[in-house]
């Protein structure tokens, strides 16, 4: 369903409804798929940080990890794929999807690992830059977004639909600035909640408290590393719902469905 | 409308953004069934294949250069 014109906070606005209906299972079947690929990243990150300038010194053991991380990162864009397909099944209906969100067309996921391969390159080739994340999380999210769109195998097709809806450019630079944001504000709550968590079982009798207060601190790297990694798991099914209905409005946008739907929602009322 | 006919919005549909009648849906919606997709399912796996194969690279060459520069 269609209920308000294409601007970014009625994609968010949306999104939001979109979540709370695929919240069980699919959100936490993509938290699943997504957990050993987060975990690898961070696996990774901390091998550089340990090896430092002698890292170029270890290139077998740090491309074994790149390699076993770009599995989980398959993985991972399965449980995307599916859930991509659960918000479309439930901005359709309104409703939670049922298992039909597993019927995900072979052709859709191959277009989608294809331009998500892309995005992937794209962050680490331009990541001393600054700008591979910003235009890698761009590109996957348009990918995710436009998944459904591939009906037919091969390499145009994907990277023409990337660049087609990629043209109302303003809101997907919008989304992206606002999920930033969302990232900093989700960061701090992981955070918070790990504190908390923290200070009530020190009340628990038995609980070695300075041993966890040394594991849990900003000065552990991997402390603040899964930190990171569970901020991302938070927004990230926020931001594939985004991409979703910010394809699907466009769309409806092009053809005029959304005019013919207010037109009827005004007819009923 | 791709068959030029003239039909009122509410008879044609619309199959990725071209306008059509029943007829020439119905043949549309056959064609993709008699038709080979192998070239595009080869392309399409080993282009992500390649990219894959470099994204990892990247990765580790990225990796290096900024751990390099601590």
């Amino acid at each position: 369903m269609i209920r308000a014109p294409l601007s970014t906070t009625s994609v968010l606005d949306e999104s939001a409804a979109v979540v709370r209906a695929t919240l069980s299972p699919w959100a936490a079947l993509l938290l699943a798929t997504s957990i050993p690929y987060r975990f690898m990243q961070i696996v990774f990150v901390d091998r550089l940080i340990e090896l430092g300038s002698s890292a170029s010194q270890y290139g077998d053991l740090l491309r074994t990890t790149a390699d076993v991380t770009c599995g989980a990162f398959l993985l991972s864009l399965c449980g995307r794929a599916v859930y991509a397909r659960a918000c479309r099944l439930a901005s359709e209906s309104g409703a939670a999807p049922g298992r039909e969100a597993l019927r995900v067309p072979l052709t859709a996921l191959a277009g989608y690992v294809f331009v998500a391969s892309i995005a992937e390159a794209v962050t680490y080739l331009l990541f001393v830059t600054g700008l591979g994340i910003a235009f890698g999380a761009i590109l996957s999210g348009l990918g995710i977004g436009t998944m459904e769109l591939n009906t037919e195998p091969g390499i145009r097709g994907p990277l023409r639909r990337l660049a087609r809806y990629g043209g109302s450019s303003r809101i997907v630079v919008a989304l992206a600035l606002v999920f930033f944001c969302a990232f900093i504000v989700a960061l701090l709550n992981v955070a918070t909640l790990v504190s908390a968590i923290f200070s009530l079982a020190s009340t628990v009798g038995g609980w070695d408290a300075a041993r966890w207060h040394v594991l849990l601190s900003i000065h552990n790297r991997r402390y603040v590393l899964t930190i990171i990694a569970g901020a991302l798991l938070v927004i990230e099914p926020f931001w594939i719902a985004a991409n979703v209905l910010l394809v699907r409005k466009s769309g409806a946008a092009e053809t005029g469905d959304d005019l013919r739907v207010w037109f009827e929602e005004l007819q009923r009322s | 409308m791709q068959c030029a006919k003239t039909l009122c919005q509410e008879c044609a549909t619309q199959w990725d953004g071209i306008w059509y009648c029943a007829a020439c849906l119905s043949t549309r919606r056959s064609a993709p069934a008699a038709k080979s997709h192998i070239g595009g399912w080869i392309a399409v796996i080993a282009a992500t294949l390649v990219i894959l194969f470099f994204s990892t690279r990247f990765m580790v060459w990225t990796g290096v250069l900024l751990a390099g520069l601590r």
